[in-house]
């Protein structure tokens, strides 16, 4: 059998060994850091201060100049600039091929006021012709990067309607980036069993990514004085402090 | 222990070779079709390679499987590394032919005309590494005469080119490369065995993170990774009886694959 303590203990050796070079290279890097600009200005402290120019970091070399042989290190002005002109904000728009949800009426939107569930890519990736074995050579065949095959669990889980596999598909299309499937198999599963955390989390994810953030609110504040789940308050939570993943 | 969630996951990736657990994998199945047809032939030699565990047996077990049911299919998964042995033992097991003396290439011959089967016999031979070259060209001997057809399996390894060998070069062979899982095909592998057992709730805990470190660390190598989730599930099972606190499952834990990697000597701590 296994004995665990003495994993653990070779575990946080091993996680100590890995860590060590890194901590080692931060900490002379940190340590760099800090000394180089206080002997620098030391050695500078007579002059008047270095010019700041709007170039990239120069390091001059020593001796070209009629100081005294020191690097000089001139910082980059470039971030006050980027600070002048707003920078594009981060989106958190739903990537690509996901039509997003009509707005529900009601809190609950029934499954057929959603669009059509939009094929997953998993089949035009599988109906790839196979590859031919030539005769008489040396036939190499890569396998190609396969699609996982959703629509297989997906009949599944009409066929059978375990909850179970409901979350499991919802979960797997949030991940990839289908909100509104995601949003259709989360709204199937709770309808089949509406006690299970992961299902109304990924319902309400889902349409916080679909731009619904209100109705996810509501959703969560509905099931929180149904469960009373913890997981639920803390996604409450955050969606409540503006953080939205 | 029993009610334990890890622990039908935990079998599911005991190092068996089942054709009843093929875990049907695009790429895989490809090959496993174009080798289907091959087998249906005549006169092509099928040579199946690939380093350890790429599932080069489990593709023949799979093979002989689902051809028994229309044809004579004989297996020979430990191989015969004496002559004379190998071709009592085809004679037996394909003709029926019990003997004690050992059997002349001719005699075998005349035993394949006299028993006329509808489709010639194909005879699967895994680890066929350790024939030996005068067999293998005994054995190509009958292929060429239309006695059997044979499909061989056998390991690449790093310090040995096999193909190179004398005997693989001629045009007879059909060969065919297994190569070691891509992230994507772990991916698949891990959730449709988990998936086909009904383990839903262990199978949404992987996420891709935990998947690319499980590839990073068994380099998508088959058995390498069906070790791994073993240990990995062990470790789940006790924690679960003994500290469940320490199980969070939203997730696999990184601690936990790095842990059942060292267990299983993949990392060296
Ligand atoms: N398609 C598959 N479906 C299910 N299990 C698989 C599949 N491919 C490989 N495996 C599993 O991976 C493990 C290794 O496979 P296998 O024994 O066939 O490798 P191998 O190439 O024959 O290795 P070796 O060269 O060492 O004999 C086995 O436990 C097998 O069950
Ligand atoms: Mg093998």
């Amino acid at each position: 059998m296994l004995d665990i303590s003495k994993l653990e203990r070779r575990w946080l050796k091993y996680k100590i060994k890995k860590i060590l070079p890194y901590t080692l290279l931060i900490t002379t890097v940190t340590i760099l850091g800090f000394t180089i600009p206080f002997v620098l200005s030391n050695r500078h402290s007579s002059k008047a201060m270095i010019p700041l120019k709007k170039d990239a970091i120069k390091v001059k070399a020593p001796n070209t100049e009629n100081d005294e042989g020191a690097m000089v290190l001139e910082p980059s002005m470039h971030f006050i600039e980027s600070m002048d002109t707003p920078s594009t904000p981060i989106t958190n728009t739903p990537t690509s091929s996901t039509k997003p949800a009509p707005t529900p009426k009601h809190s609950i939107a029934p499954i057929a006021s959603l669009p059509t569930p939009t094929p997953a890519i998993a089949q035009t990736q599988a109906t790839k012709a196979p590859q031919p074995i030539v005769k008489g050579k040396l036939t190499s065949i890569k396998r190609d990067d396969t699609a996982f095959d959703i629509h297989e669990i997906e009949d599944r889980f009409k066929d059978t309607s375990n909850p179970n596999l409901g979350v499991y598909i919802a979960k797997y299309h949030y991940d990839h980036g289908n909100y509104s499937e995601a949003y259709n198999y989360a709204l199937k599963t709770n309808s089949i069993n509406n006690s299970i955390d992961d299902s109304w989390l990924i319902f309400a994810k889902a349409l916080v990514k679909l731009g619904k953030e209100e109705q996810a609110k509501k959703t969560l504040q509905l099931y929180i004085s149904n469960s009373n789940s913890q997981a639920a308050k803390n996604y409450l939570d955050t969606l409540d402090k503006g953080g939205s993943k | 222990m029993e009610h334990s969630l890890f622990l039908k996951p935990r079998d599911l990736f005991m190092d068996v070779v089942n054709p009843k657990d093929y875990v049907q994998i695009d790429s895989v199945s490809h090959m496993y079709q174009s080798l289907k047809t091959s087998v249906q032939k005549p006169l092509k030699m099928i040579l199946l390679y690939g380093r350890p565990g790429t599932g080069k047996s489990m593709l023949l077990h799979k093979l002989h499987h689902d051809l028994s049911k229309h044809q004579k299919v004989c297996m020979i998964d430990i191989p015969i590394i004496d002559e004379d042995d190998f071709l009592r033992v085809l004679a037996h097991k394909i003709y029926s032919y019990a003997s004690r003396e050992a059997l002349t290439l001719t005699r075998f011959l005349e035993l394949s005309t006299a028993v006329n089967y509808p489709v010639i016999p194909i005879v699967l031979l895994d680890e066929a590494q350790l024939y030996s070259p005068s067999l293998m060209e005994k054995i190509r001997l009958i292929s060429d005469a239309r006695a059997l057809k044979f499909v061989i399996a056998l390991h690449k390894t790093d310090n040995e080119d096999i193909l190179a060998k004398e005997h693989f070069q001629t045009r007879i062979w059909e060969s065919i490369e297994l190569q070691n899982a891509s992230h994507e095909e772990l991916k698949i592998y891990i959730q449709k065995k988990l998936l086909k057992a009904n383990c839903f709730d262990v199978a949404s805990m992987i996420n891709d993170k935990n998947i690319k470190l499980i590839n990073k660390l068994t380099r998508g190598n088959y058995r390498d990774s069906n070790k791994l989730m073993f240990s990995l599930f062990s470790l789940y099972v006790w924690y679960e009886e003994n500290n469940p606190r320490k199980i969070k499952y939203n997730a696999l834990a990184t601690k936990f694959i790095e842990m059942a990697a060292i267990h299983t000597g993949l990392i060296h701590a």
